[in-house]
C-alpha cells in the first residue's frame, strides 16, 4: 500500500520550511478527560498538519478523538498539553477574547446540525460573522459564494422555511464568505440525504478549487471522505494513518483493515 | 410522577428561587400587615385596660361631631358634675379630666414632636386614684406655675426637673416650672403624643375652658358591678351626657386610636394585593415556559402511558410545593416586615406601646392559603396546556411556540377593551366603582391583546438598538419578537406596577396643579402665617388682630376650622372674621357679602345651596360641640368652595360653640405702597414669640400646600417599588429560561465569533426591550387611569389635569435600568456558556 504513509513524525512538522504549507497544525497535542483511573486520552500526543488550499478529511471510529482534534485546532476547546496553531498563532497562548476574535476573523465553521440562528434570514446568517466583527463584507465575495451555493432566491427566508439541505448550504456560505484561513466542517453531511449531501460536498470542493480555500472536515462517511485531497485516520486518540487522493474503495478497504 | 416533578424542580434551584420569590413578597406583605395590626390591637387593648384599670364609670358629653377624614371632637361637660358623681351611693372617688391642644417647646425654642404625627396635648393631673398617669420622677404639679411631662417628651427634650419649660396653647405661650415626670400606664407617652400636665384649674384655663372638663371618672367601692354603678350615675346625670363603664371606655379609646391607624392597614393590604397580582403573572409565565420546554419530556410520559390527568397533576403538584414554599418564606419575611413597619411608624413620630408580635392562627392560615392558591391558580392553565401534548411529540423534533396571529384573540381583546372604555366613560361621571371596574377590565384587555402588540411594539422599540447597537442589538430585537406571547406576559407584570406608579404620579401632579390654581385664584393676599396642625390646635385668635395693626399690613385675617352638625351629620366650617376676610380671599360671592355676615347668619357654597335648595334667607340649623343649636339664615352664597367648603360662619358665632378657638392660619395682605421686604421683616418680628407659627410668602405658602401631597405619594412609591422588584424578578426569570432554551443557538453564535461581551449585550438589550414594552404600556395605561381619577374627582376640587413629563420620562429610563438589572444574571450565564457543551447539547 504505497499510497498509505506512515504516521507523520513530529520533527518533520516543527520549524523548517514546512511551516508555511500548513494552515493549521498540532504539536504533541494531548487532551485528557476525567481524572485518576477514569482518565481518557481523547488525544494522545497528536502531531498533525493541515495543508493550505486542500480539503483534508479526518476519519476514525466513534470515540477515536476526531471531533476533539477538530475542536482543539479550531480553538473551541483547550488542550491539556501540547500546542495547536492556526497559521503562526499558537492557540494555547491566547485569551478567551483573542480566541473569539481568531474564530471570527480566521476560521469558518459548518456543524452537523443547528447551524443557523433561527431569528435571522439566510442572508443575515451568512453575513453574521462579518457583522459581529463590525466589518463590511466584500460584496463581490458574497455574490460569488451565494451563487456558488445557489441560494440567491432564498436569501430572505428564515431557517425554519428552508429544507435541511438548504440550511446546510447557508451554513457553508457563511463559513466561506469571510474568506477564512481555514474552514472546519463537523459531519457537514451527517444529517442530509445523499443528494443534498453530495451538493454540499461539491460546494466545498469548488471552494477549494476556485478560491484556494483550506477545509478540514470530520466525517465517518466514506463517500464524503473520498472527496478530500487527504484523509487522516485517527484511532484511540492517535493518528494511525494518512491517505492522499483517496477513493471510496481504498477508504472502505482501509477502514476494514483498521476495524479488523 | 410526583417524585419526578419534585426532583426536576429542585434540579433548577435558581429558577425555583426566583419563581418562589415572586410569591414571597406578596405573602410577606399580607402577613406583615396582619401581624402588625394584630400586635397593635393587642398592645392598645392592653394599654388602655391598664390605664382605665381603676375607673369603673366614665361620664362624658354625648355631643360628638365627626367631620370625617379622621377628625372628630366631643363636647365638654361642666365640672359641677364631679361633685354630683361623687355623691352617688357606691362611688368612692370621682375626678374630672381636661385635655386640649398644647405644644411643649424644647431647649431650641422649637416645638417638640412632629407636626403631622400624633396630636400634642395639655392635660390635667391629680393624685386621685383615678388618674391614668403614674409618677415616675418628682411630683405632680399643684400650682398654676408648675407642670409635669410625659416620660417620652422628658427624654426627647432632654429636660431636667426644676427647669423652666415653655408651652403654647390657644391662650398663647406660658412658662412653667417642671416638677414631675409621669408615665401613661406602662407606656412612656400615649402613642407618641407629647403631653404637658397641669393641675386641674390651670389645665382648664390654659388648654381647655374654665369650669369645664372633658369627662368625669368615678371609682366604685366594689359593692356593685361596673354596669350597676354606671346605671346609678346615669340616673342623676343631666341631658347631653352619656355614662359608660370603665371597660367600655377602655375599648372605645383603644378603638379610636386603632381607627386612626387604620388607613395604614388598608394601604398595606392594597399593596399586598398588587404584589400578589403581579406575582401571579410571573408564576403563570414561568410555568408556561417550563411546560413548553418540557413538552418532549411530558410527551414521553404520555407515550409511556401516563394519562393527561397524571401529567397535569404532576405539574400542579409542583405548583403546590412552590406555593407552600413561597408562603412559608413569605410568612417569615412578614414577621420581619411587621418589625420594619413598627420602626417606620416610630420614625414618623408614632411610638407604639412595647410588646411582642402577635401571630394569630388566622394569619398563618391566610398566608399559606393565599400564597398556595395563587401559585396553583396561576399554574392551572399552563399545566392543562402542558398535559394536552400528544404522545407523538416525543418522537418529533418539536419547535417552540410559533408566533401566530389569532383573530379570535384580537376580537375578544377588542371587545373587552370596548366594554372597558364604556365603563370608564360611565364611571367618569363620578361612579368610582364602575370606573375601577372599567380600568381593571382595561388591564385584562391589554393582557389579551398583549401578545399581538408585543411583536410590532418590540420591533419599534428595538429599531434604534438594531441601528446603533449593531448585531447584538439586532439579535436582541429579533429575540424579543420571536415569542411575542412570552414577551407580552413578561412585560405584563411591569405594566401593572408602572401603570400604578404613573397613575399616582399623574394624580399627585394634578392635585398640586389644582391646589396652585385654587390658591392663585382665591387667595389674593401676600403673606401667610400658618401652623402645621390641621383640625387640632393652631394659633391664638389674638394674633390676627395684632398683625393687622402693623404699619405695612393692609389686612390680616385668621381662619378657624369649625365643627358642627348640620342635619345630623358632622361637617367642617370655615370660621372667618367678616371684617377682613374679603380683603384677602376671593370666594366669588354670588349673593350677599362677606362683610355683612353676622352671628345670626351663615354663608353657603353654590353647590351646597343647589343641593339643599337654599336661597338667601333660608334657615340652616347648626349644632355645636356644646350641644347648642343655632338656626341661622343664609346671608350669602359663594361660587368657589375649594378653600371655604360648604359653610362659612363668623368668628363671633363660633366663639359661642364650646369648641376650642384657634386660627389654623392667618392670611395677610400688604398695605398699599408697602415694601414686601419691610413687611416681611415686621411680620417676622411679630410672630417670633409663636414657635409653631411659620411665616411664608404667598408663593412659598402655595408651594408648601401643593407639596403636602408628596409625603403620601412617596409612601405609595416606596410600596410600589416592591411591585417593580417583583416584575424585575419576572423578567430575570423569563430571560434565564430563554437563555437555557437557546443554549445551542448561543453556542453557535460564540463559535462563529460572537464575543462574550456581544452575547451579554444581546441578552441585556432583549431585557431592555421587554422592560420598555411593559413600561410603555404601563405609562399609557397609567396616564389614562390617572386622568380618569382626576376627571372623576373634579367635584372634589381636582380642577386641573397635569402630566408630569419629567417623571414619565424618568420612569421609562428607570425601565431601561430595570431591564439591565434583570438581565445581569442571565446575561452573565449566557456569556459563560461553554461553547462545546452548548453546540453538542441536544
Amino acid at each position: 500500500m504505497s499510497s498509505v504513509h506512515a504516521p507523520v513524525s513530529p520533527t518533520s512538522l516543527v520549524g523548517g520550511p514546512d511551516e508555511t504549507t500548513f494552515a493549521a497544525r498540532t504539536v504533541e497535542a494531548v487532551k485528557l478527560y476525567g481524572s485518576g483511573s477514569n482518565v481518557v486520552h481523547a488525544l494522545d500526543h497528536v502531531t498533525v498538519g493541515f495543508e493550505r488550499g486542500r480539503l483534508t478529511a479526518i476519519m476514525g471510529p466513534s470515540g477515536s478523538g476526531k471531533s476533539t482534534l477538530m475542536h482543539c485546532v479550531a480553538g473551541l476547546d483547550a488542550l491539556t498539553s501540547g500546542h495547536a496553531f492556526i497559521g503562526d498563532t499558537d492557540l494555547t497562548t491566547l485569551s478567551e477574547a483573542e480566541l473569539t476574535r481568531l474564530r471570527r476573523d480566521h476560521i469558518g465553521f459548518v456543524f452537523q446540525s443547528f447551524n443557523l440562528v433561527p431569528t435571522l434570514t439566510a442572508l443575515e446568517n451568512i453575513l453574521l460573522p462579518a457583522r459581529l466583527a463590525k466589518r463590511r463584507p466584500d460584496q463581490q465575495v458574497v455574490d460569488a459564494v451565494v451563487d456558488t451555493v445557489g441560494l440567491r432566491s432564498r436569501l430572505t427566508h428564515r431557517p425554519s422555511e428552508l429544507s435541511g439541505g438548504q440550511q446546510q448550504r447557508v451554513a457553508v456560505a457563511r463559513a466561506l464568505v469571510g474568506r477564512p484561513d481555514i474552514v472546519f466542517a463537523d459531519e457537514p453531511t451527517g444529517n442530509l440525504d445523499s443528494r443534498a449531501g453530495a451538493e454540499i460536498l461539491t460546494f466545498m470542493r469548488t471552494a477549494v478549487r476556485d478560491f484556494g480555500q483550506t477545509i478540514v472536515m470530520v466525517t465517518h462517511d466514506p463517500v464524503a471522505a473520498a472527496t478530500a485531497d487527504t484523509i487522516v485516520f485517527l484511532s484511540d486518540g492517535r493518528i494511525v494513518d494518512r491517505m492522499d487522493q483517496p477513493t471510496i474503495g481504498r477508504i472502505l478497504e482501509h477502514l476494514r483493515s483498521l476495524g479488523g | 410522577m410526583f417524585k419526578l416533578s419534585i426532583a426536576t424542580m429542585f434540579g433548577h434551584k435558581r429558577r425555583l428561587l426566583s419563581t418562589v420569590m415572586s410569591i414571597v413578597l406578596g405573602v410577606a406583605f399580607l402577613t406583615g400587615t396582619y401581624v402588625f395590626s394584630d400586635s397593635l390591637r393587642q398592645r392598645f387593648d392592653d394599654l388602655f385596660s391598664s390605664v382605665y384599670t381603676n375607673t369603673d364609670v366614665v361620664v362624658r358629653s354625648s355631643q360628638q361631631i365627626d367631620a370625617g377624614q379622621g377628625v372628630s371632637q366631643r363636647g365638654r361637660i361642666s365640672d359641677d358634675l364631679i361633685a354630683q358623681v361623687a355623691a352617688v351611693p357606691g362611688v368612692t372617688a370621682a375626678a374630672g379630666s381636661v385635655s386640649g391642644y398644647a405644644r411643649i417647646l424644647g431647649h431650641d425654642g422649637q416645638p417638640l414632636g412632629v407636626d403631622r404625627g400624633m396630636p400634642n396635648f395639655g392635660m390635667d393631673i391629680s393624685d386621685s386614684p383615678l388618674s391614668v398617669w403614674s409618677v415616675r420622677q418628682g411630683r405632680i404639679p399643684t400650682t398654676s406655675t408648675e407642670m409635669a411631662l410625659d416620660a417620652g417628651s422628658y427624654d426627647l427634650g432632654k429636660f431636667t426637673l426644676g427647669q423652666q419649660v415653655t408651652v403654647l396653647s390657644q391662650q398663647g405661650s406660658r412658662t412653667f416650672t417642671l416638677v414631675g415626670v409621669v408615665g401613661f400606664g406602662t407606656a412612656d407617652s400615649p402613642a407618641g403624643s407629647r403631653v404637658a400636665l397641669f393641675d386641674q384649674t390651670t389645665a382648664q384655663d390654659f388648654v381647655g375652658q374654665a369650669g369645664m372638663v372633658d369627662s368625669v371618672q368615678a371609682r366604685g367601692d366594689g359593692t356593685v358591678s361596673q354596669s350597676e354603678l354606671a346605671a346609678r350615675v346615669a340616673a342623676v346625670m343631666p341631658k347631653g351626657t352619656e355614662t359608660l363603664t370603665g371597660k367600655a371606655m377602655a375599648a372605645d379609646t383603644s378603638n379610636e386610636v386603632k381607627t386612626s391607624l387604620g388607613f395604614f392597614n388598608t394601604l398595606l393590604m392594597v399593596f399586598a394585593a398588587v404584589a400578589l397580582f403581579v406575582g401571579s403573572f410571573i408564576i403563570y409565565n414561568t410555568f408556561s415556559i417550563v411546560v413548553a420546554q418540557r413538552r418532549k419530556e411530558n410527551a414521553l410520559l404520555r407515550a409511556l402511558g401516563a394519562s393527561e390527568r397524571q401529567v397535569e397533576s404532576s405539574l400542579l403538584g409542583e405548583a403546590v410545593v412552590m406555593g407552600l414554599l413561597g408562603s412559608v418564606l413569605g410568612l417569615g419575611a412578614g414577621l420581619g416586615m411587621a418589625v420594619v413597619l413598627r420602626a417606620m411608624l416610630s420614625a414618623v413620630g408614632i411610638s407604639l406601646p412595647a410588646g411582642g408580635l402577635v401571630v394569630l392562627s388566622r394569619t398563618v392560615i391566610a398566608a399559606l392559603a393565599v400564597g398556595t392558591l395563587i401559585t396553583v391558580g396561576s399554574a392551572v392553565l399552563p399545566a392543562r396546556r402542558g398535559a394536552k401534548v400528544p404522545p407523538i411529540a416525543a418522537l418529533r423534533d418539536v419547535s417552540v411556540e410559533q408566533p401566530s396571529f389569532s383573530a379570535r384573540r384580537l376580537a375578544s381583546g377588542l371587545a373587552l377593551l370596548a366594554v372597558s372604555v364604556l365603563l370608564v366613560a360611565i364611571g367618569l361621571t363620578g361612579q368610582m366603582l364602575i370606573l375601577g371596574g372599567g380600568v381593571a377590565l382595561g388591564f385584562v384587555s391589554l393582557f389579551v391583546l398583549g401578545p399581538l402588540l408585543a411583536r410590532p411594539v418590540a420591533r419599534l422599540l428595538g429599531a434604534p438598538l438594531a441601528r446603533f447597537r449593531g448585531t447584538s442589538g439586532e439579535l436582541a430585537q429579533e429575540n424579543a419578537m420571536r415569542n411575542p406571547k412570552r414577551t407580552a406576559r413578561t412585560a405584563a407584570a411591569l405594566v401593572v406596577s408602572v401603570a400604578l406608579v404613573v397613575a399616582i404620579t399623574v394624580f399627585a401632579s394634578s392635585t398640586k396643579a389644582s391646589i396652585r390654581a385654587i390658591f392663585a385664584k382665591q387667595f389674593t393676599g401676600d403673606f401667610v402665617v400658618s401652623t402645621q396642625t390641621f383640625g387640632f390646635g393652631g394659633l391664638p385668635t389674638s394674633l390676627a388682630p395684632q398683625l393687622s395693626k402693623l404699619p405695612g399690613v393692609g389686612a390680616a385675617t385668621g381662619i378657624q376650622l369649625g365643627l358642627g352638625n348640620v342635619d345630623g351629620s358632622g361637617t367642617f366650617m370655615a370660621v372667618i372674621d367678616p371684617a377682613t376676610a374679603a380683603k384677602v380671599f376671593d370666594l366669588d360671592v354670588l349673593a350677599g357679602s362677606i362683610e355683612a355676615l353676622d352671628t345670626t347668619g351663615v354663608m353657603v357654597s353654590k353647590k351646597r345651596a343647589d343641593a339643599d335648595h337654599l336661597v338667601v334667607g333660608s334657615p340652616v340649623t347648626i349644632t355645636f360641640l356644646d350641644g347648642s343649636s343655632h338656626t341661622l339664615s343664609v346671608e350669602g352664597i359663594y361660587g368657589k368652595d375649594e378653600l371655604a367648603g360648604p359653610y362659612t360662619i363668623a368668628k363671633e358665632l363660633y366663639a359661642q360653640s364650646g369648641g376650642d378657638q384657634y386660627d389654623f392660619s392667618v392670611y395677610i395682605t400688604m398695605a398699599a405702597g408697602a415694601s414686601a421686604a419691610q413687611v416681611e421683616q415686621e411680620l417676622r418680628t411679630a410672630v417670633a414669640p409663636y414657635a409653631t407659627a411659620k411665616l411664608q410668602s404667598r408663593t412659598g405658602y402655595i408651594e408648601s400646600q401643593a407639596k403636602q401631597i408628596d409625603m403620601f405619594v412617596n409612601l405609595v412609591y416606596a410600596l410600589l417599588a416592591l411591585a417593580v422588584i417583583i416584575a424585575i424578578l419576572g423578567i430575570a426569570n423569563t430571560l434565564s429560561l430563554s437563555v437555557h432554551e437557546r443554549t445551542r443557538e448561543l453556542g453557535l453564535l460564540r463559535a462563529v465569533g460572537a464575543s462574550r461581551r456581544q452575547i451579554r449585550s444581546m441578552v441585556r438589550w432583549e431585557s431592555v426591550i421587554t422592560a420598555l414594552l411593559g413600561a410603555a404600556q404601563g405609562v399609557l395605561v397609567g396616564i389614562l387611569l390617572g386622568w380618569a381619577v382626576v376627571v372623576a374627582l373634579r367635584d372634589q376640587g381636582l380642577t386641573e389635569f397635569s402630566l408630569p413629563v419629567t417623571t414619565l420620562v424618568m420612569s421609562l429610563i428607570l425601565a431601561v435600568v430595570c431591564g439591565v438589572i434583570a438581565a445581569a444574571g442571565p446575561a452573565r450565564r449566557a456569556s459563560r456558556l461553554d461553547i462545546l457543551t452548548a453546540i453538542s447539547s441536544e
